[in-house]
C-alpha cells in the first residue's frame, strides 16, 4: 500500500492532484482510491486529500493517519496547526513541499521530520502559465514520481482529470509538458516498505454527564472574527495603486470578507489581516488599479 | 458482455445506477453531500445522455411527493437526498410506501442536527426504517451501482411493489473515488426489463384515488399488514435477483455478507463503508491468531433475521458496532440483533454493544483492537457489555480544548 496525503489551500488543486495520482495508478493496473476532506469550503482555507495505491483491494477509507508520502502545496501550511500537516509524519515519511527553499534550508527552518524534497512549483507555474494557481497537474506529477509511477500514465491522468474540469486542449497540453518537467526535476525517493507500524492500543475514555453549559454545543465567547487573522491563507495578495483607482467601490462591494474599507477620500483600503487572498477584488476592478503580488513571509507579517 | 472499469466517486456511481436503470423521471433537491448526484443527472438529462424528465423541486417534501406521484403513473423514478433532507421528506416516505410505488431513493448518510456536521452516521437512514421503504446499505462505490439496479428489480416485482432506499455514506463513499465496473447496458436490460406495472397506471383519462381513508381500523390493519408481507417477500425476491445479477455480471450480493466467518469464535457486526475498515481489522487480528470474523448487514429492511441467526449460531461472542445512537437506549441495530437471537438455543454467550463513527469520527485500528479484546473477554465471562461509546482519551482532550475556546474565557462559563 502507498498512502499519499495532500495538503493545500482551497483553490490550489490538492483534490485534483490526488485524483491525478489516483487515475495514474489506476491506469497502471493498481487498485486506487482517492478522496478529499472538505466541508465549509472557503478559498484559502486548509484542505486535505488522500490517495491510496495498492495491488490488492483497499480496505481503508477516509483520512490517512500514517502517510508514506505527504505533498504540501503551500509551505505556509506547515506552520498552521489547523492544517495538521505534521500528523503521523516520522523520519521515514517522504515529504514534498512546494517552496523556493532547498530541502536542507526548509528543514532547518521548520524542523519538519521526514525525508524532504522541495521544488518551487508556484514559480514554475507563474513562468509557464503567467498566472497564479494552476499547480494541480504539477503536484500530481511530482507525487507520481515520488511514489514511482510512470511518466506516461501521469501524462494520461492529467489529460483525463483536467478535461473533466473543462479545460481547453491547449491548456491541458501545456500542463502536461510543465508537469512532466517537474516530474523529471524531482529525484525518486524510494518509499519505506519496512514492517507496518505497530497498532497502539487506544485508551478509551467515555465522557460522563456534564451540565448543559458544557454538554450542549454552543459558543459563549465573544465574537473573535475581528482578532482572527487569515493572512496565512494567502498565496497572492491584491495591491492597490491609488492613482489608477476611480473610486467605483466594486472591490469593496465584492470582497467576501469585508476586508476592504472606504477611506474618507472615497478610495478603498485593504485590511490585510482579514484578506484571505481570493483576489475577487482584482477580478472586478475595471481600471486595473488592483494588481496581484506573490505573498512572501515578510509581506505576510506586514 | 463488456463491462467498463473506471475511477468513480460514490455519488457518480449512484448517478450511473439511475442512468443504467434508464429512469424516466428525476425530481431533485440538492443537499450536501448528495449534490453531485443530482447535478450529474441534471447534466445528463440536458445533454440527452439520459432520456428522463428532470425537475428541480422547492423542497424534499415536494420532491418525494412528486416522486411517488410519478411512480404511480407507471414511470420509473429515481431521486436522492441526505440527512435533514430525508427528515424533511419524512411524512411522504410513509405515504408513498402505502401507495406501494416501486421507486428508488438514494440516501447519502450524513449525521443529523444538532449540532451540525456534514459527515456521516446512520441516524438519518435508520430513522426511516419503519417507513415501509426497503433499505440496502452499500459498502463500496461498486455496490452502489449494482444495488440500485437490484433495487429496481426488487421494488418492481409484483410480490413486493415497495419503494427502496439505497444508502451510501457521505464522504467515505460520496466523494471517494475507487474503481467501479459499469455493467453493459444490454446486460442491465436483460436483468431489469422495462417497467410494466399491473396495479398502477395513474393518468388523466382514468382517474383513481390512492391512499384513501379507511376508518375503523380493520381495513387499515389489513393494508398495513399487506405492507409488512410485501416487505418480507423481498427476502426471497432479493435472493432471486442476486442469483440473476451474479449470472449476468459475476458479482454476488446477499442480504448479509460474511467475512472470514468460517471458524470465527467472535463476530463483529457492521454495516456500510466502515465495514471495509472492519474487514482490515479482522485481517490484522487473524494474523495474530485470533479467531474473529465480520458480518455485514447489507439489507436492513426487510430484516434478514434467518440469515443473521444462521451466521451467529454457536459463536462465543458477538459485538454490534452501531454507527448511530438512539438516545436513552443505545445502538439501534444492537437491539434488533438481540431480539433476533433471543429464542435461539445456540445463541452466542455474550452480546456486546459499541457505538462508533458518529458524525464520521474515524475508527482507528486501535479502537478495533479494543473492540475485539473487550468482546473476547465478554465471551469468556458469558456476560455482554455496553453500550460502549468509542471515544479516546486524546479525542476527549481535543474536545476540551475546543470547549475552552468556545466559552467565555473570562468568566469560565
Amino acid at each position: 500500500m502507498r498512502a499519499v496525503r495532500f495538503h493545500g489551500r482551497g483553490g490550489q488543486g490538492a483534490k485534483t492532484a490526488s485524483r491525478i495520482l489516483g487515475t495514474a495508478a489506476f491506469l497502471e493496473g493498481f487498485v486506487a482510491q482517492d478522496s478529499p476532506i472538505y466541508g465549509a469550503e472557503r478559498r484559502g482555507a486548509p484542505v486535505a486529500a488522500f490517495t491510496r495505491i495498492d495491488t490488492l483491494p483497499i480496505k481503508q477509507r477516509g483520512a490517512i493517519v500514517h502517510p508514506d508520502l505527504v505533498v504540501v502545496a503551500d509551505a505556509s501550511l506547515v506552520q498552521d496547526p489547523a492544517a495538521r500537516v505534521l500528523e503521523g509524519i516520522d523520519e521515514r515519511t517522504a515529504v514534498f513541499v512546494n517552496s523556493p527553499l532547498i530541502a536542507e534550508q526548509f528543514q532547518a527552518k521548520t524542523s519538519l521530520p521526514g525525508r524532504l524534497t522541495t521544488l518551487d512549483l508556484t514559480d514554475i507555474a507563474l513562468q509557464q502559465f503567467g498566472k497564479r494557481g494552476a499547480i494541480s497537474a504539477l503536484l500530481g506529477a511530482v507525487a507520481g514520481r515520488l511514489v514511482g509511477l510512470q511518466r506516461e500514465s501521469i501524462r494520461e491522468a492529467i489529460a483525463r482529470e483536467l478535461a473533466d474540469l473543462g479545460l481547453a486542449a491547449a491548456v491541458i497540453e501545456r500542463n502536461q509538458t510543465t508537469a512532466l518537467q517537474c516530474y523529471d526535476a524531482v529525484p525518486a525517493v524510494p518509499l519505506e516498505t519496512g514492517s507496518p507500524r505497530p497498532i497502539v492500543p487506544v485508551l478509551l475514555r467515555t465522557p460522563t454527564y456534564e451540565p448543559p453549559t458544557r454538554g450542549t454545543a454552543g459558543i459563549t465567547a465573544g465574537p473573535n472574527s475581528a482578532i482572527r487573522s487569515v493572512a496565512g491563507w494567502r498565496t497572492f495578495r491584491p495591491v492597490l495603486r491609488p492613482d489608477l483607482c476611480n473610486g467605483c467601490w466594486l472591490c469593496f462591494a465584492n470582497c467576501p470578507e469585508g476586508a476592504i474599507a472606504i477611506k474618507p477620500d472615497g478610495k478603498p483600503a485593504i485590511y490585510y489581516p482579514h484578506c484571505k487572498g481570493c483576489l475577487d477584488c482584482v477580478e472586478v476592478c475595471p481600471t486595473d488599479a488592483l494588481t496581484v503580488e506573490r505573498e512572501t513571509e515578510a509581506a505576510r507579517e506586514a | 458482455m463488456n463491462q467498463t472499469n473506471q475511477m468513480m466517486t460514490g455519488n457518480l456511481a449512484a448517478a450511473w445506477g439511475a442512468r443504467l436503470a434508464d429512469v424516466d423521471y428525476v425530481p431533485a433537491f440538492p443537499i450536501t453531500p448528495q449534490t453531485e448526484i443530482v447535478e450529474t443527472l441534471s447534466k445528463w438529462c440536458g445533454t440527452g445522455a439520459l432520456n428522463a424528465r428532470f425537475v428541480t423541486m422547492d423542497s424534499e417534501h415536494s420532491m418525494m411527493t412528486a416522486a411517488g406521484a410519478a411512480a404511480a403513473t407507471g414511470a420509473r423514478v429515481f431521486t436522492a437526498t441526505s440527512s435533514q433532507g430525508l427528515l424533511h421528506a419524512f411524512e411522504v416516505l410513509y405515504t408513498v410506501a402505502g401507495w406501494r410505488v416501486p421507486l428508488v431513493l438514494v440516501n447519502v448518510s450524513r449525521a443529523l442536527a444538532s449540532p451540525i456536521t456534514l459527515e456521516p452516521d446512520h441516524n438519518d437512514v435508520l430513522a426511516a426504517r419503519d417507513s415501509g421503504f426497503l433499505q440496502i446499505h452499500a459498502e463500496t462505490c461498486q455496490e452502489i451501482v449494482d444495488s440500485i439496479l437490484m433495487a429496481y428489480r426488487i421494488a418492481e416485482d409484483p410480490r413486493v411493489c415497495l419503494p427502496v432506499m439505497v444508502n451510501l455514506d457521505g464522504f467515505y463513499l460520496s466523494f471517494t473515488r475507487e474503481p467501479v465496473i459499469l455493467p453493459d447496458p444490454r446486460m442491465v436490460q436483460a436483468f431489469l426489463p422495462a417497467y410494466r406495472p399491473t396495479h398502477l397506471g395513474f393518468k388523466a383519462s382514468s382517474p383513481r384515488a390512492l391512499g384513501t381513508a379507511v376508518l375503523g381500523g380493520a381495513t387499515y390493519s389489513y393494508f398495513r399488514h399487506q405492507n409488512h408481507l410485501a416487505s418480507m417477500n423481498a427476502l426471497l425476491v432479493h435472493e432471486e435477483a442476486a442469483v440473476d445479477f451474479e449470472r449476468l455480471c459475476g458479482r454476488r450480493y446477499d442480504l448479509v455478507e460474511g467475512y472470514r466467518l468460517d471458524d470465527a469464535e467472535d463476530v463483529l457486526i457492521m454495516t456500510n463503508a466502515f465495514a471495509s475498515k472492519g474487514k482490515a481489522a479482522v485481517d490484522v487480528a487473524r494474523a495474530e491468531g485470533k479467531r474473529v470474523g465480520l458480518l455485514r448487514l447489507r439489507v436492513i429492511r426487510p430484516w434478514p433475521a434467518d440469515a443473521i441467526r444462521h451466521a451467529l449460531q454457536g459463536r462465543r461472542a458477538v459485538a454490534v458496532l452501531d454507527q448511530n445512537l438512539s438516545p436513552g437506549q443505545g445502538g439501534i441495530l444492537f437491539q434488533e440483533i438481540a431480539a433476533s437471537l433471543y429464542h435461539e438455543a445456540l445463541r452466542p454467550r455474550a452480546l456486546c454493544s459499541f457505538i462508533g463513527g458518529l458524525g464520521g469520527k474515524n475508527l482507528s485500528e486501535g479502537e478495533f483492537r479494543a473492540i475485539f479484546e473487550q468482546t473476547a473477554e465478554a465471551g469468556v465471562r458469558g456476560k455482554g457489555i455496553g453500550p460502549v461509546l468509542l471515544y479516546t482519551e486524546m479525542e476527549y482532550r481535543e474536545m476540551e480544548q475546543l470547549q475552552y475556546l468556545a466559552h467565555d474565557l473570562k468568566t469560565g462559563k
